[in-house]
């Protein structure tokens, strides 16, 4: 058999201020997972980086360390490539006052 | 019973993974997430040139996973003969909802059999028993007559195990005969739309209370059995279990609805979770079997 490979929609047409995060995603079973955000709107002010969270029971996270920029225009994509995560995954980031973007969030996992 | 009948009994009862089911005479489907996705996936609302469209109840779903059922207090879980399971969560806002659906169509209106393997429990934010932060766990299916064998509706069978509202433990099943008014969605004149889920309109199934084992803190699950049956000829229940017990189906019915245009031979099945509290709920499917006589 194949093995597994997902593409996970984790967060559609969110709008993200303050600080925002996509549901905790349960990904154990993948070695490996490319994350990608777009904007599905006109994003507003100043765009913090995204980072990528870990955690051992969806409660409490971690930053993994990855960072990669929020796409800065409509339809604009940006991506982090992930290895080694564990199991729960998220993507977090922490938006200024006055900063909003909603978000198409994806995860694609492969066994 | 026939000696085909004998036979084909004999050759599941000793394979282990078909052995706990009591399929009818073909398997659509046995979908034991140790192998993956299975095809379940998430139940997107509709919408057109705009996601904005969407009505909310659909806007919060979002993706099953492949789990373990870690827990921080001891780990993983596991399910009834593997690994995975199945993990449909609600984000955690009270009456948040999450659905798991796999699309199929029929080839034959007659007998078809749900089977499943499930347990239910809240994200375990604090340790305390939670055995009342659930609201539901259910299923349903979304049926439509094939397109020369009307007239006919679009028929929605609708169970769920209504386990607490509002800090009340209720635990019972409830079925639904009622959707929200159907709402045109854009301009095409092509997509309408209705929230099947609202949480109004559901009534309680006769001698439906079950109390389920739930477990002795938040974490631990045990898992539970059911069972479904349903003829795609009459489009009527015909008998539903839960572990032990057997439901009488005599007061049960269907959501129904105007059979639509681009929906014949559809047949949908549905799992879906929601919580009572501002806590995610968890509902998990070690296995599902679907069956039908044909």
């Amino acid at each position: 058999m194949l093995p597994e490979n997902l593409t996970a929609v984790v967060a559609r047409n969110e709008s993200w201020t303050g600080t925002s995060a996509s549901e905790p995603y349960e990904a154990g079973w993948a070695k490996e997972a490319i994350v990608f955000v777009r904007a599905l709107k006109e994003p507003k002010g100043a765009l913090p980086k995204a980072r990528v969270e870990i955690s051992a029971d969806g409660m409490h996270w971690c930053a993994e360390g990855s960072e990669f920029d929020l796409p800065a225009a409509k339809d604009a994509v940006t991506f982090q490539r992930l290895a080694h995560f564990g199991n729960f995954v998220r993507v977090a980031a922490s938006l200024p006052d006055g900063a909003e973007i909603t978000v198409l969030v994806t995860l694609h996992l492969k066994a | 019973m026939t000696q085909l009948d004998d036979m084909r009994r004999a050759i599941r009862e000793a394979d282990p993974q078909l052995s706990r089911f009591d399929p009818l005479a073909r398997i659509i489907c046995l979908d034991d997430f140790d192998r993956g996705m299975c095809g379940w996936t998430q139940l997107v609302g509709n919408y057109e040139d705009n996601l904005d469209a969407m009505l909310p109840g659909y806007a919060q779903h979002s993706h099953a996973m492949l789990s373990t059922l870690p827990n921080w207090d001891f780990g993983s879980h596991g399910g009834v003969d593997g690994s995975y399971a199945l993990k449909i969560a609600t984000r955690p806002k009270k009456g948040a909802q999450n659905v798991a659906i796999k699309r199929l169509t029929f080839r034959k209106p007659g007998p078809i059999r749900l089977e499943a393997y499930f347990t239910f429990k809240p994200e375990a934010t604090n340790l305390q028993l939670s055995e009342t932060d659930i609201r539901s766990f259910g299923f349903l299916y979304d049926l439509q007559i094939g397109d020369t064998s009307g007239p006919g509706d679009r028929v929605m069978p609708h169970l769920r195990f209504l386990n607490a509202q509002d800090g009340q433990h209720l635990q019972k099943w409830q079925f639904k005969r009622k959707t929200t008014p159907i709402k045109p969605i854009g301009h095409a004149g092509k997509t309408i739309t209705h929230y099947h889920l609202a949480p109004d309109d559901w009534e309680d199934l006769p001698g439906g209370k079950q109390r389920l084992c739930y477990n002795e803190i938040p974490t631990k699950v045990n898992w539970h059995y059911l069972r479904f049956d349903f003829d795609l000829g009459s489009m009527q229940a015909t008998r539903f279990q839960v572990n032990d017990r057997v439901f009488a189906m005599d007061g049960f019915d269907c959501i129904r609805i105007p059979a639509m245009k681009n929906l014949w031979c559809m047949l949908n099945l549905a799992f879906f979770a929601e919580t009572d509290t501002d806590k995610r709920a968890f509902a998990y499917l070690d296995s599902v079997c679907l069956s039908g006589e044909f």
